[in-house]
């Protein structure tokens, strides 16, 4: 019981972590970013590369991944989805083509085989009959701090008045004066740098090789059609919802089916409520 | 005449292949109201949109000495053009408060946009008791109240007014146009683009009259209610 409560709050955070950037920059920017699971997968490799290869401490490494991170989303929206904005297909293919071109060049420079992260913990808390690594508690709380630190910037400063307004209304802000493409390489750093965070987190006790990516953009794309294309606090309660869920069927059935678990969360939603839990309305 | 504030000449505006403005010019004062009037689709909403460079136009647009043809949108606002667009644009979900502030978006001088904030208040009084309500919570006519004072808020020398009056009950839009009229007093020049034409005239000092996409006729409000066209067509008398 102690087990399905723990392991499914680290669930949940970690997949909050890969839904929120991902509504985010959709909600604000209609940009529907299928190279978020790269993001997440490049602020693990970047990880790597400075721990494993080049010899950093783990600390300055995960700062610097997060930042690249956020640096190659800022780039990837001015250089290549800021041309193609007038089409929302063109800048879908593009975003598929960045999360594929980040397995290729991945398998091209670090090969096929798994890779390991340092932890930042390597303590294992025990309590009750339950074991947990301090790493998994570490991104929970970690988790739990980024989406609150993002909530106050959201809500609280002057750049997160313009994110609600852009996200409610193109034309309105358009003419308070918000500079619309400045905001968008905004989101887009951000969301690509918590997605980052949750690599660099979660590469320890997963696994690190060229083909990351693909499974947390699949939770990222359920989280978020469960939760509501655009609704931060939608994806968040998805993100529980669906971190719990599979979690007490890895224990109450087998993990082998858990990854079944948000498919099916996708198909009953698209089905009996295609706007999401907390959608204003159908994103497709 | 006095020397213009804006000064807009041959702009020509194509949506595709659709030729929406077909040569417009005309011009505002410091401290004019100015309204144009027209039906729909004669192209009233899209000369405010090619003002706020929202749409791309040919032709020249001359605010305060300076050209605004090649200016981003949000540097438009910067020079002190604000823009109420037709249908009103607000952010729903926000509160009301948080719209007029966003109205002072790109601001920084606190202590004036405070003193903003209370003069809006004293304009539209309901929407002090409204602040902390969800905009989309609003009637019609205290929407566009938010949508005016939310235009104030960025401090215009000019305002951009497009239909203020559309969809609203009758006491609201007296309301509205005494607030149009006070706004005129404090100093800011309006562009207003109207349908109903007896309000627009009964505040501007000058008007334009325009159809598909050209301006037919020009003068002083005074002669646009006496003309016997504009009186049939758009007076109804």
């Amino acid at each position: 019981m102690l087990n399905i409560l723990v392991y499914g709050a680290v669930t949940s955070a970690v997949y909050a972590m890969l839904a929120v950037g991902f509504t985010l920059i959709f909600g604000v920017a209609r940009v529907l970013n299928l190279a978020h699971g790269a993001f997440y997968g490049l602020g693990a490799y970047s990880c790597y590369l400075l721990t494993g290869r080049l010899g950093w401490p783990l600390l300055p490494a995960a700062l610097v991944a997060v930042l690249f991170v956020a640096a190659f989303g800022v780039a990837m929206e001015r250089f290549l989805v800021r041309p193609l904005r007038h089409s929302a297909l063109a800048v879908l293919m593009i975003t598929i083509a960045v999360g594929l071109l980040f397995e290729q060049a991945m398998y091209l420079l670090f090969g096929s085989e798994a890779r390991n992260v340092p932890a930042f913990s390597n303590a294992t808390w025990s309590y009750a009959g339950l074991d947990v690594s301090g790493q998994r508690l570490l991104t929970l709380g970690f988790g739990i701090v980024i989406i609150g630190l993002l909530w106050l910037f959201i809500n609280r400063t002057r750049l997160g008045s313009a994110i609600l307004a852009l996200s409610q209304d193109r034309e309105g802000a358009l003419y308070m004066g918000i500079p619309a493409d400045r905001i968008y390489a905004v989101v887009m750093a951000i969301s690509a740098a918590i997605a980052a965070a949750a690599g660099v987190l979660t590469a320890p006790f997963l696994t690190v090789q060229p083909t990351m990516d693909l499974l947390p953009m699949i939770k990222a794309f359920s989280i978020v059609i469960v939760g509501g294309l655009g609704s931060i606090p939608g994806s968040i309660l998805a993100a529980l919802l669906l971190g719990y869920s599979e979690t007490i069927v890895a224990y109450a059935v087998s993990p082998a089916w858990t990854e079944i678990v948000s498919l099916v969360a996708v198909l009953l939603t698209l089905i009996l409520r295609p706007a999401g839990l907390l959608g204003k309305r159908a994103a497709f | 005449m006095r020397l213009a504030l804006l000064e807009v000449a041959d702009l020509v505006v194509h949506y595709g292949k659709a030729l929406a403005l077909d040569g417009v010019s005309l011009s505002v004062a410091a401290g004019e109201l100015v309204a144009v009037l027209g039906p729909n689709g004669a192209g009233k909403s899209t000369l405010l949109k090619a003002i706020s460079r929202a749409v791309p136009s040919a032709g020249h647009i001359v605010f305060d000495g300076r050209p605004l043809d090649d200016m981003a949108p949000h540097l438009v606002v910067a020079a002190g053009i604000c823009h109420c667009p037709e249908g009103r644009h607000l952010f729903a979900e926000l509160t009301v408060r948080k719209n007029l502030e966003l109205g002072a978006y790109l601001r920084r001088d606190k202590a004036a946009i405070a003193r903003d904030l209370e003069h809006v208040h004293a304009l539209f009084p309901v929407l002090r008791a409204r602040g902390a309500q969800q905009a989309a919570t609003l009637s019609g006519g205290e929407q566009q109240m938010v949508a005016i004072g939310r235009a104030l808020m960025g401090r215009p020398k000019l305002l951009l007014l497009d239909e203020p009056s559309v969809g609203i009950a009758h006491r609201l839009k007296i309301a509205i146009f005494a607030a149009i009229r006070q706004i005129r007093e404090a100093g800011t020049a309006i562009l207003l683009v109207e349908q109903d034409a007896r309000s627009a005239l009964g505040v501007a000092s000058r008007a334009y009259l325009l159809e598909h996409g050209q301006i037919v006729r020009e003068g002083l409000s005074e002669a646009f209610i006496r003309d016997d066209r504009v009186r049939r067509v758009y007076l109804g008398v």
